[in-house]
């Protein structure tokens, strides 16, 4: 097990100023994320998850508390914080291979040795042979996977994903979640991963944290335990996630 | 074979000589055929054919019109006809001064379009992304902006100690506003999240500036190249007119003031040549850098 990516959150608050009115999205919220766990956020529209994980990302200030990642406190997006957007991000004016060596390069690794990470972290998500195409030519399904290739290339502590399998059809989801649950197996990156599918939360993650809109804090925190050597269709319909399943759509609307 | 086979043989090859021969009587006559290739042929041909009948036509009643010194509204007495213009063109064509003039204004725009481009890109860039900046020098590009390059004429004189650097200069204010503005448009647009992706690989501030945005803005900073160049010619010929002793646009007016007046359209195609080909040069070098927009 790695002892990097241990995550922090401590009493809280996020929020937008405007003028001087300050709208509280997110309401002391206290958490822990172990590292190399595997967290999924799930919530109504709205309820500020995705403002929490771009604070743990380091783009937001929380109002109060703090963020610590590995007893250092979060104050701005750096290298160790990987993120990978709901929209598509990729550079459009890099080919795959530019896009996925660019964060290696900017930490002052040579050309070859970033172009030896970007083909294993290329290879890594599949897209193998596909390194010299601009990402305009790739489908919506192959960006994301250069996306996320980019962001394990620069071998982050965390690697923070906000909705990113949501504008996707059905099976292109599937493949990518279970590429998803690959990387994470060989890798062990924390990964916090931001939905609003109860069924992507529950196949993918070990704990799914439901955050409520009306508290703007945590209403349940959901142990999933899967066992990994099940395979993926037989854990999915047992009884027991079914049980889950109820669960978190119980909880929800809340 | 049987009998009614045979006969059956002929009939049809009577029917093909019948057809042969009224095909070529169509072909003898052309007017069929000529129809036929003008409205129904195919298309790559008809493009091709109708805008050089429609020049040649064009030509034509040029000529007809300077022949007969037609005089109705517009007077056409003391136009050149198209092959007045032709022979201008061939005279003019061997003397070293028609080709001084032509290297005379490539040389100003060259420079002044270069010196407007870095300094266009770097103000458009600059307003984009630092507000503090965008605060002080927005007024003067906004009262600066809509006074026309010749507008400056005067002021260019004053300003300059010799004529040559003033038409440089004037022609430089004509390339700097078209690429300031679009530059600054393009650094606008940058996508939040690319810059945020961007940090979140690790560029700081300055890493995000050269490798996020200034690549974004490129197909804007580009289209304000293209328009920039179309405006220094306008400056450019206008500075030449009136303070100029070489360049194509001296050239031209002092045509006129010689009475040589074929040569007033020589100029006048030779600047339309030279400013096609420099515009072409910029849509070359677009696609040159911005391949991944294609």
């Amino acid at each position: 097990m790695k002892d990097i990516g241990h995550i922090e959150i401590q009493r809280v608050c996020l929020g937008y100023k405007s003028g001087l009115d300050t709208k509280t999205v997110i309401q002391d919220l206290s958490l822990t994320l172990d590292a190399g766990s595997f967290t999924s956020f799930i919530g109504a529209s709205g309820c500020g998850k995705s403002t929490l994980l771009n604070a743990i990302g380091g783009h937001y200030k929380p109002l109060s508390g703090s963020i610590i990642l590995d007893g250092v406190e979060i104050t701005t997006p750096g290298a160790d914080l990987g993120i990978v957007f709901q929209q598509h991000t990729l550079f459009p004016w890099k080919t795959v291979k530019e896009n996925v060596r660019f964060g290696p390069m900017r930490r002052g690794a040579g050309r070859a040795a970033a172009d030896k990470l970007a083909d294993e972290y290329i290879d890594l998500v599949g897209l193998s042979g596909y390194e010299s195409y601009y990402p305009k030519m790739l489908s919506g399904g192959m960006q994301h996977r250069a996306e996320i290739a980019r962001a394990l290339a620069n071998k982050p502590a965390v690697l923070l994903m906000d909705e990113p399998f949501g504008a996707l059809d059905a099976q292109m989801r599937a493949s990518l979640q279970d590429s998803l649950s690959s990387i994470w197996e060989n890798t062990h990156v924390t990964i916090v991963f931001v939905t609003h599918d109860v069924n992507e939360a529950i196949r993918l993650s070990q704990r799914v944290v439901i955050i409520s809109r009306r508290s703007g804090s945590i209403s349940a925190i959901i142990e999933t335990n899967r066992d990994h050597d099940e395979p993926i269709e037989q854990y999915m319909q047992s009884r027991r996630t079914q049980e889950l399943k109820k669960r978190c759509l119980e909880m929800l609307p809340a | 074979m049987i009998a009614s086979d045979r006969k059956q043989d002929r009939k049809t090859r009577e029917r093909d000589k019948y057809a042969k021969k009224k095909s070529s009587l169509a072909n003898k006559y052309g007017l069929d055929y000529m129809i036929r290739f003008l409205f129904i042929g195919r298309r790559s041909v008809r493009a091709f054919i109708i805008p050089l009948l429609s020049i040649v036509l064009g030509l034509l009643v040029w000529q007809w019109l300077t022949q007969t010194h037609a005089d109705v509204i517009l007077d056409f007495s003391n136009i050149p006809s198209p092959l007045h213009v032709y022979k201008s063109f061939l005279n003019v064509v061997v003397t070293k001064a028609y080709w001084k003039d032509i290297y005379w204004s490539l040389y100003r725009i060259a420079l002044a379009f270069t010196i407007g481009s870095i300094v266009g890109v770097s103000i458009g860039v600059a307003l984009g992304y630092s507000t503090v900046l965008r605060l002080i020098v927005a007024p003067y590009i906004e009262i600066m902006r809509p006074i026309p390059a010749i507008a400056w004429v005067p002021m260019a004189i004053l300003l300059w100690p010799t004529t040559e650097q003033s038409i440089v200069f004037i022609t430089f204010l004509g390339a700097v506003f078209p690429i300031v503005l679009n530059t600054w448009d393009g650094v606008k647009r940058v996508p939040v999240e690319l810059v945020k992706a961007a940090r979140s690989l690790g560029a700081n501030r300055i890493s995000v500036l050269f490798h996020v945005v200034v690549p974004y803005a490129i197909p804007n900073i580009t289209v304000g190249m293209a328009l920039g160049m179309g405006a220094a010619w306008f400056a450019l010929l206008a500075g030449e007119m009136i303070s100029g002793r070489y360049g194509i646009g001296y050239f031209t007016w002092e045509s006129y003031q010689l009475i040589q007046y074929g040569n007033i359209i020589v100029g006048m195609l030779t600047i339309g040549i030279l400013s096609s080909i420099t515009s072409g040069a910029i849509y070359l070098l677009k696609r040159k850098i911005v391949p991944w927009s294609e």
